[in-house]
C-alpha cells in the first residue's frame, strides 16, 4: 500500500484490473504462468476462461476458450466438440498439454483439462 | 397544379420554411440582388446613423475636456470641413476599391491581394471585430435613446436590446432584400428628417434671424464660461471624435456582390450617393450647431442630445416635427446594425473561403444568405451586450481604432496595386490613396494615443487574439488537406478483410445483419456477443450453432457491465490477431418511430460513435425498420 498507491486508484484500465484478481487468484497455485511458459513442450498451466467461441473449424465444429492468468493468454481448442458441460465464462481451468504458435495466437489443441471449483461454489 | 411529392423534410425543416420562407433556388440568385435604392439603406444606415452623434462627440471634447466655453463652436465647422476632406479621400480609394475587386470583402481582400497574410489577417479580424461591435453598439446606442425618452423602460434595457438583435438577426435570415425591404423605411425617414431639419435650420438662422438655443441651467452656464486656450491635443482629440462619423462607409466595397448587376457600377454609385448625403448633413449639422449652439457634457447631466436640442429650437418647441425627428433617430440607430448584418457574414464568408475560419461560415443558407454567419454575428453582439449590461459605450473607442486599421490597410493595398499596375493616371490615383493612408493612419494612432486608457488599448489584445485563432484554424485545415492529397500509385493500408457482427441473441434483425456480412465475402467472419452470464452465453451459443452452423461466434462476459468499451477492447483485440486488416463492424439495430425510439437502449449510437474515431474500421449499420 502506500500514498502511491491510494493515488493509483481509480486511474487503472479495466485490462489491468482484471490482470491483477487474475494473478492474485492464480498466483497461489504456484505454476508455470503463461508469460513463461515454454513451446511446443508438455507443460501444465491454469488460467480462467476469458473468452469461448465456437466455430466450425475444418467442417467440425470446435470450442475454443482463451484462458489468462493475470500474466498471459492461451487459447485452447477443444476439437469436434459443441459443448463442453462445466466449461463457462469465469471458469478456472488447469490445462495439461503442448502449446504453438497459430499466427499471433498461442494455442493448446485438445489438452487434458481440470476443471477448479467455481467462485460460487 | 404541380404535382405534390412526399413531403420528406423534418419538422425543424417545416417550421423554419415557416419563419424564414421557401428555400430560394441558386438560379434565382440574380432576383435577389439589391437595387441601389434598397441597397443605399441596407449599407449605408450604419454610416448616416453616425451624423446622429459625431457632432456631440465634437463638442463634448471641446466643452468639457478641452473647456474652450464659446470658441468650441468656432471650430466646429473647420474640423467638418477636415472630416468631409477625409470622407473624400477615404471613398475615392474605396471607389477603387470596388471596381478592382468586385467580388466583394472589402479591405481583407485589397490586404491579401497586395500586402500579404498578416496585413490581410490584421484587417479581417479588425473588420469582423467592428462590425460585431457595430451591432452591439448602435443597438444599445438606439435602446439608449429610447429609455432616455422613456424612463419607465430602463429596467429593460438589456432585454429590449437583445429583442432589437433578435429581430434584425431574424429578418436578415429572410433574406436580403426582405430585411432591405423591411428596414429602408426608417433609414429614409431619417434622412428627410435630417435633410428638413438642416434645410429648415439654415432658413430660419440666415432669413427669419434664428439666435442660438437660450442657456439657462447651471451645468449650462459652466460650459460655457470655460476660457481655456484650445491646445493641438484637443484639437486632434475632437477631430478624432467627429472621424467616426466615417464608420460604416467600408460597408459598401465589402458587399459589392449584393448589388444588382452590373453590381461594381451600382455599388460605386451608392458609394457615392452615400457620401453625398453623409457628407453635407454632417457638414449641415456643423454648421446650424455653429450658429444655434447647443451644448453637451460628458457625464450626461444635459439630457437631451445634440439633435433633439436643434429640432426643438429649428422647429420651435416639442411639435410633431420634434418627434419625427427623434423617432426617426432611434430608428437609424438601431438599424446602423443592420449594414453590419450585411457585411459580416460575407466578409467571414470570404474569410472562411481562405481557410481561416470555420467553412460552416461559408455555407449559404435556403434563403441564399450566409445563415451561419447571420446568426454567429447576433450570438456574438447579443454575448457582448449582456456582458456589458447593455451599456457599451465604452467600446466606442475600440470601434474607432478598428474602422481606421481597416481603412489603411484598404488604402495601402490600393496604393501598392496602383504602384504596381500603373494603369492610366495612377500616378494622381496613388497620391491620393497614398495621401488618404497617411490621413487614416494618423487618425488612427491619434485615437489610440489620446483615446488609450478609454478603451483603445483592447484592439492590441483582441486583434492578436484572433490572428492565432485564425492561423490555428488554418494550420489545420492545412493539415487536412495535405493528408488528403493523392499521391501517385496509392497503396490502400490493408489486403485482407474482416468482419465482425455484434450480436445480442438470435433474431430477425441479427439473421439479416449475418446474411449481409457474408455478402462481403470476407476473409474472416466472426460474430461479436458480450453476454452477462454462463446462462446466457450457453442458451446464445445453442441457438447460434441452429441457425448459423458456418459461422463463428465469440462470447465473453463484460466483467465491468460496460458495453461500449468491451466492444471496443474486443475489436482491438480481434484486429490486432492479423495486421493488413480493414474491420468492418456490422451493427443490427431497432429503429422505431421517435416516439418510442428513447424505450431502447441507445448502445449502437454510442458503439458507432466511439467506433467513427477508430482508423481502418467500417462501421455498417443494419437497421431494423419497426413501423
Amino acid at each position: 500500500m502506500g500514498i502511491r498507491n491510494y493515488l493509483n486508484r481509480g486511474s487503472q484500465t479495466k485490462d489491468e484490473l482484471v490482470s491483477e484478481r487474475l494473478c492474485a487468484k492464480f498466483g497461489e497455485l504456484h505454476m508455470v504462468t503463461l508469460a513463461d511458459m515454454p513451446m511446443r513442450r508438455r507443460v501444465d498451466v491454469c488460467g480462467e476462461i476469458r473468452r469461448m467461441s465456437v466455430k466450425p473449424r475444418a467442417g467440425i465444429s470446435a470450442v475454443e476458450v482463451e484462458i489468462s492468468d493475470g500474466t498471459g493468454e492461451i487459447t485452447v481448442i477443444f476439437s469436434g466438440r459443441e459443448r463442453i458441460p462445466g466449461i463457462g465464462h469465469n471458469r478456472g481451468l488447469i490445462v495439461s498439454g503442448v502449446a504453438h504458435f497459430e499466427g499471433k495466437r498461442r494455442v493448446m489443441l485438445n489438452p487434458a483439462y481440470r476443471l477448479l471449483p467455481s467462485p460460487g461454489q | 397544379m404541380a404535382p405534390t411529392t412526399k413531403d420528406n423534410r423534418t419538422g425543424f425543416a417545416r417550421l423554419k420554411g415557416r419563419l424564414v420562407g421557401n428555400p430560394i433556388a441558386n438560379t434565382e440568385d440574380a432576383h435577389h440582388r439589391l437595387k441601389k435604392l434598397v441597397a443605399l439603406p441596407v449599407f449605408a444606415s450604419d454610416a448616416i446613423s453616425s451624423t446622429a452623434y459625431a457632432t456631440e462627440e465634437i463638442l463634448i471634447v471641446f466643452l468639457t475636456m478641452a473647456a474652450v466655453g464659446l470658441a468650441a463652436f468656432d471650430n466646429l465647422v473647420p474640423i467638418a470641413i477636415m472630416v468631409v476632406i477625409l470622407l473624400a479621400i477615404v471613398v475615392n480609394s474605396y471607389r477603387q476599391t470596388i471596381h478592382a475587386y468586385p467580388h466583394g470583402g472589402g479591405s481583407y481582400i485589397v490586404a491579401k491581394d497586395n500586402l500579404g497574410k498578416y496585413p490581410s489577417l490584421v484587417s479581417g479580424a479588425s473588420m469582423l471585430v467592428d462590425y460585431i461591435l457595430t451591432v452591439a453598439v448602435s443597438v444599445a446606442g438606439g435602446v439608449a435613446a429610447i429609455v432616455s425618452a422613456f424612463n419607465g423602460l430602463a429596467p429593460y434595457r438589456v432585454a429590449l436590446c437583445i429583442a432589437f438583435i433578435f429581430l434584425v438577426t431574424f429578418a436578415n435570415l429572410r433574406g436580403v432584400r426582405e430585411s432591405g425591404a423591411l428596414f429602408a423605411p426608417p433609414t429614409y425617414l431619417y434622412i428627410l428628417s435630417l435633410a428638413a431639419l438642416i434645410l429648415v435650420g439654415l432658413y430660419r438662422v440666415y432669413f427669419q434671424d434664428l439666435g442660438p438655443i437660450p442657456h439657462t441651467g447651471e451645468v449650462e452656464r459652466e460650459l460655457l464660461e470655460g476660457q481655456k486656450a484650445l491646445t493641438l491635443f484637443y484639437f486632434l482629440k475632437a477631430f478624432s471624435s467627429g472621424a467616426v462619423a466615417l464608420t460604416g462607409i467600408e460597408a459598401v466595397a465589402d458587399g459589392v456582390p449584393a448589388f444588382e448587376k452590373p453590381e461594381a457600377r451600382n455599388a460605386s454609385q451608392t458609394l457615392m450617393l452615400m457620401a453625398v448625403i453623409l457628407g453635407t448633413s454632417f457638414f449641415g449639422l456643423s454648421v446650424l450647431a455653429q450658429q444655434l449652439q447647443p451644448l453637451k457634457d460628458e457625464e450626461g447631466k444635459i439630457r437631451d442630445t445634440v439633435l433633439a436640442q436643434l429640432a426643438e429650437q429649428v422647429y420651435g418647441g416639442r411639435n410633431i416635427f420634434f418627434f419625427i425627428t427623434q423617432f426617426a433617430t432611434f430608428g437609424i440607430l438601431i438599424l446602423a446594425a443592420n449594414t453590419a448584418y450585411a457585411d459580416f457574414p460575407r466578409l467571414s464568408s470570404v474569410i472562411a473561403k481562405d481557410s481561416f475560419l470555420p467553412r460552416q461560415l461559408a455555407n449559404r443558407g435556403d434563403r441564399l444568405v450566409f445563415s451561419n454567419g447571420i446568426i454567429a454575428l447576433g450570438v456574438a453582439a447579443s454575448v457582448l451586450v449582456v456582458a456589458f449590461g447593455g451599456i457599451v459605450n465604452a467600446l466606442i473607442p475600440l470601434y474607432a481604432v478598428g474602422v481606421f486599421t481597416g481603412f489603411t490597410i484598404s488604402q495601402t493595398g490600393m496604393f501598392v496595386r496602383l504602384v504596381r499596375l500603373k494603369e492610366k493616371s495612377w500616378l494622381l490615383k496613388a497620391f491620393f490613396t497614398g495621401v488618404g493612408a497617411l490621413t487614416t493612419l494618423a487618425v488612427a494612432l491619434t485615437v489610440v494615443t489620446v483615446k488609450f486608457t478609454d478603451g483603445a488599448w483592447i484592439p492590441a489584445v483582441v486583434i492578436p487574439t484572433m490572428i492565432f485563432i485564425f492561423t490555428f484554424i488554418n494550420r489545420h485545415y492545412v493539415r487536412v488537406r495535405e493528408f488528403l492529397k493523392v499521391v501517385e500509385q496509392v497503396v490502400p493500408p490493408f489486403r485482407t478483410h474482416f468482419v465482425v457482427v455484434l450480436v445480442g441473441s438470435v433474431n430477425a434483425g441479427v439473421v439479416q445483419a449475418v446474411k449481409y456480412a457474408q455478402s462481403l465475402n470476407p476473409d474472416r467472419l466472426l460474430a461479436l456477443s458480450i453476454v452477462g452470464s454462463n446462462e446466457e452465453s450457453d442458451e446464445l451459443q445453442r441457438t447460434w450453432a441452429q441457425s448459423f452452423p458456418n459461422v463463428a461466434l465469440d462470447t465473453t462476459v463484460d466483467d465491468y457491465r460496460n458495453l461500449t468499451e468491451k466492444v471496443l477492447t474486443e475489436i482491438e483485440r480481434l484486429d490486432g490477431l492479423q495486421s493488413d486488416d480493414i474491420v468492418t463492424v456490422v451493427i443490427p439495430e431497432f429503429v422505431t418511430s421517435l416516439r418510442s425510439q428513447w424505450l431502447h437502449n441507445q448502445s449502437a449510437l454510442a458503439i458507432k460513435a466511439r467506433l467513427l474515431f477508430r482508423p481502418n474500421t467500417v462501421v455498417t449499420s443494419i437497421p431494423i425498420v419497426i413501423p
